[in-house]
């Protein structure tokens, strides 16, 4: 409490100080220094309230002597009044200093001082000198029945001479005068969040100047970005589109805010991670390709940060599904080729990953897999293929599709023949990219003798867990990588699903298999991931699906028990 | 039903008295009542904004009551005007108590305390009255930023905002007042004549006549706050009203913007004739000075020459059929004068010659 009052008292002489420079906000510099400051000062005046209504007058004015001059200076700012909530706030504020029963005059001078700050918020910027005060007072109408028109009527009288701009390029009479387009984005930055002028904020970011620098101010992106990060502007895709083009800062912010929105929230839960990013509106905007890129490098920078994270790439690859979705209702006819959005990579490769495998009938999916597995070999293999980026690019442009792993681990699994040797080597390459060709070799190897166990197994009329996991460690070399490891756990997890004998010890099994934390998470993502994907494609499993669902539920009940 | 309408008419006393030295009377409870029955009559208008038959019951009384009690001049402060009124009469008795400086400082402080219990105060209200006490404060500001930084009037006068809107206001008040009394609209119109400063209110007029016709909606759906609806047949008020002043059109039609009065005129037929009236009069006015060689007025406040055949221009640029009327009417002038060839004899002649290919 002591702290937060020390708090309080600095905040104010800072506060004191700012008022006194910025003044009624009527030069550029003040105005563009209050803009700046909104929402901090709202900040102030909240605390400054909760403050002030415990204390009783003497007490204000012992601690806050100026405290008249700080808020007169406040109801004397424009910018500040139009700002959300600070209006309210500072009424409030005052509503605190007005003495109940003044003693004598000097309190009564005070109260009415008071009343007549607490009547300037409310009652301000009238039109009383002039003709249309006195024609709407004629009339027998108060502020209140006319201001709500006058707004909307100015609004689209504004938004529809900046259109004029963008529609009507050579008729320069008409055109606004860049001048003017800055001074209305800067007297919006406070008026951001009142709906009645979202068309004008509307018109403002879709106008095209014709100058070469941008003529909005920067702040008024800031603003807007901010309030539609927070919900507290609807804007239309267009709308927003055009922001994040002409500011790239809005951009990369609205990035990091959903990237926060994921670290934050529940684990492995790829539903909600899709509501999040389609709630974004990032995959929209990505259809414009110099947004796509700036996101799929932010993404691209996250995984390498990160080492690869699995959430990281479930987000990538929700991302991607997301975007592909907007791709295909934003385009009938395809405005920009697809090789736009993935410049360093293979043409053919992009065409073959973007495939919709519901297109695609089940039994011929190792078609495609096996054409992928082609290209990305040769690509990561042809030393002298410089063009397309290296192993890392091809990796992280195939990790973007990357259901089409789990559709070649179902295959493997459902077929009884021989593994196809493509179909190996595409899973040793996509569980661990930095392996050298040796290595891989190996990790191939020992997949295809899990793959023959796992055969075996299946045809036993009974089967326990413990030989299931004794057959899958079996001839495994010890120092195999990590990305060997959880390709063989996603193996064995595949066909207790999938295969009628692993059902019956699914749950023995995922019990000896999660002894770590790491792994029992691994395991939680592997189940959500399957049945986000079964019913994404309309693949019926079932039996698979209800024991999935079943085993998550207990897994996630574990989890908690831990913690 | 009768009682609700009593309590809207007593309610509208209560309104007036707000804004007089009478309120110096009142304490902190009679204040709390006050907004408790405006509380009151809100929820009315909510709640019965959508039943057609109550809501014209409603809208009957408040505007007969507002034509009787003067509401055409010399009330100042009216009470309840209209029904949209209705739902923010909570808004227009606090600040109107707030302005008065009358009010007693007990009663003063109680009034906001209620007004203004701070932020996080849970209301049984969606919308507390607090809240939209500061949106109002919040709009206005907006204006007031838009106007002083970004706004220009607009040359087009009825698309300007300013003048647009109170045209939008003329036009709902003369439909209410023509439900009020039949001969309701040319007796308000004339007593606003007499009050407002006319060339702000000649430029209303004008934007007014040329507001686009938009179809009339069902009456129930309208229960937004603040803003002026649509125009529906204020316009035909208007025009009869001009119609049957002349003094009021003599003005209209010299004081306006020549463009604006063609544009007028195209749209209304009635008026174009009483305009092309004027200008023949006004044209009768002038004679030729041989020595100057131009066509001259007797008095000073005779039209020029330059004047008339800029309005003449203009509505021979006007699309058919006032600009085959105008050529008809300076047609015939030109043959009662004489049909004359010759410049300097007859001013129609001279026009006619003037307009060249445009006429």
């Amino acid at each position: 409490m002591a702290q937060d009052s020390v708090d309080l008292s600095s905040d104010y002489q800072f506060w004191m100080g700012k008022l006194s420079v910025w003044d009624q906000a009527s030069t550029l510099e003040s105005q563009q220094d209050t803009c700046l400051h909104l929402p901090q000062f709202q900040e102030f005046l909240r605390k400054l309230y909760g403050a002030l209504k415990e204390m009783d007058f003497n007490t204000v004015i012992e601690r806050f002597p100026t405290i008249g001059q700080l808020l007169a200076k406040s109801c004397w700012n424009s910018f500040i009044l139009a700002y959300d909530e600070s209006q309210k706030i500072l009424i409030c504020c005052l509503c605190c200093l007005i003495n109940k029963e003044p003693q004598n005059s000097e309190e009564s001078k005070l109260n009415s001082w008071i009343q007549s700050l607490i009547s300037h918020i409310l009652s301000a910027f009238r039109f009383d000198k002039k003709e249309v005060g006195r024609f709407t007072q004629g009339l027998g109408y108060a502020p209140v029945d006319y201001y709500p028109g006058l707004l909307k009527n100015m609004v689209l009288s504004l938004a529809s001479e900046l259109r004029e701009n963008h529609l009507d390029g050579f008729n320069t009479q008409r055109r606004m005068a860049p001048e003017r387009v800055t001074s209305l984005s800067r007297v919006c930055v406070p008026l951001v969040t009142l709906p009645d002028v979202e068309p004008l904020v509307e018109a403002l970011l879709t106008c095209h100047g014709h100058e070469d620098q941008e003529i909005l101010w920067p702040e008024f992106f800031d603003a807007v970005n901010e309030a539609f990060l927070q919900k507290k502007i609807s804007l239309p895709t267009s709308a927003i589109v055009c922001l994040w083009l002409r500011h790239l800062p809005s951009l990369e912010k609205a990035v990091l805010h959903l990237f926060e929105k994921l670290i934050s929230s529940e684990r492995n839960c790829l539903r909600r991670i899709e509501c999040f990013i389609k709630d974004s509106s990032l995959p929209q905007a990505a259809c414009h390709p110099a947004i796509f890129w700036i996101v799929d490098e932010m993404f691209r920078y996250a995984l390498l940060e990160t080492d690869g994270a699995p959430e990281v790439l479930a987000a990538v690859q929700v991302f991607t599904q997301c975007f592909v979705e907007a791709l295909e209702k934003e385009n009938k006819q395809l405005k920009f080729s697809l090789k736009t959005y993935f410049p360093y990579a293979s043409p053919s490769l992009a065409m073959v990953l973007l495939q919709n495998p519901t297109d695609i009938p089940q039994g011929h999916w190792h078609q495609p897999l096996k054409h992928i597995s082609e290209l990305l070999r040769k690509i990561v293999e042809d030393q002298t293929c410089g063009s397309c980026g290296g192993p890392f690019e091809s990796w992280f442009l195939f990790a973007h599709f990357g259901g089409w792993a789990n559709t070649a681990i179902e295959q493997l699994l459902m077929s009884e023949a021989e593994p196809p040797a493509a179909l190996l080597w595409l899973l040793a390459f996509y569980y661990s990219p930095c392996d050298g060709s040796q290595q891989r070799a190996q990790t191939m190897v020992e997949v295809r003798a899990v793959l023959g166990c796992l055969l075996r197994l299946s045809r036993r009329a009974t089967l326990s867990a413990r030989d299931l996991l004794a057959a899958a460690g079996e001839g495994r070399d010890a120092d195999a990588g990590p990305g060997a490891s959880a390709l063989i756990r996603r193996l064995l997890l595949t066909f207790l699903l999938r295969v009628p004998g692993g059902r019956a010890i699914a749950r023995d099994a995922v019990a000896l298999m999660a002894h770590t934390d790491e792994i029992t998470h691994e395991i939680i993502g592997f189940l959500d991931q399957t049945l986000y994907r079964w019913d994404r494609l309309g693949i019926e499993a079932p039996g698979a699906g209800e024991l999935a669902k079943e085993l998550l539920q207990e897994l996630h009940a574990q989890v908690q028990q831990r913690m | 039903m009768e009682p609700l309408l009593q309590h809207l008419e007593r309610f509208s006393e209560v309104l007036v008295v707000s804004s007089t030295t009478h309120v110096s009377t009142w304490d902190p409870a009679t204040v709390r009542r006050a907004l408790q029955w405006a509380r009151y009559l809100r929820h009315i208008y909510r709640r019965f904004g959508r039943h057609g038959r109550i809501r014209r019951a409603m809208e009957r009384r408040l505007h007969n009551r507002w034509w009787l009690e003067g509401g055409f001049g010399s009330s100042p402060v009216p009470g309840l005007t209209n029904f949209q009124a209705l739902g923010h009469c909570d808004i227009l008795l606090s600040l109107r108590l707030l302005e008065n400086r009358d009010l007693g400082d007990a009663a003063r402080h109680h009034l906001l305390q209620q007004l203004f219990p701070g932020p996080g105060v849970p209301d049984t209200e969606e919308e507390p009255l607090q809240d939209r006490l500061a949106c109002l404060a919040r709009r206005r500001s907006a204006v007031h930023l838009l106007c002083f930084y970004g706004y220009k009037e607009n040359q087009n006068l009825p698309e300007d905002s300013l003048l647009k809107t109170q045209a939008e206001m003329l036009l709902e008040r003369l439909q209410e007042v023509v439900k009020a009394e039949a001969e309701g609209p040319s007796m308000f119109l004339s007593s606003l004549w007499e009050r407002l400063p006319q060339n702000n209110f000649l430029k209303v007029i004008a934007a007014a006549l040329l507001q686009p016709p938009v179809p009339p909606r069902p009456q129930e759906e309208d229960l937004e706050l603040g803003g002026p609806k649509t125009p529906g047949e204020g316009g035909q008020e208007l025009v009869h009203w001009l119609l049957g002043k002349s003094e009021v059109m003599a003005v209209f039609c010299r004081h306006l913007p020549t463009g604006l009065l063609t544009v007028v005129a195209s749209r209304h037929r009635e008026l174009s004739r009483v305009y092309l009236g004027l200008l023949t009069d006004w044209g009768r006015h002038l004679h030729y000075d041989l020595q100057k060689g131009i066509w001259v007025g007797d008095e000073s406040q005779d039209v020029t020459w330059e004047e008339l055949y800029d309005r003449f221009q203009s509505l021979c640029q006007a699309p058919p059929p006032l600009k085959d009327e105008v050529v008809t009417v300076l047609k015939s002038c030109k043959a009662q004068d004489g049909d004359f060839e010759v410049p300097g004899l007859s001013i129609w002649t001279d026009l006619l010659l003037a307009l060249g290919s445009v006429a």
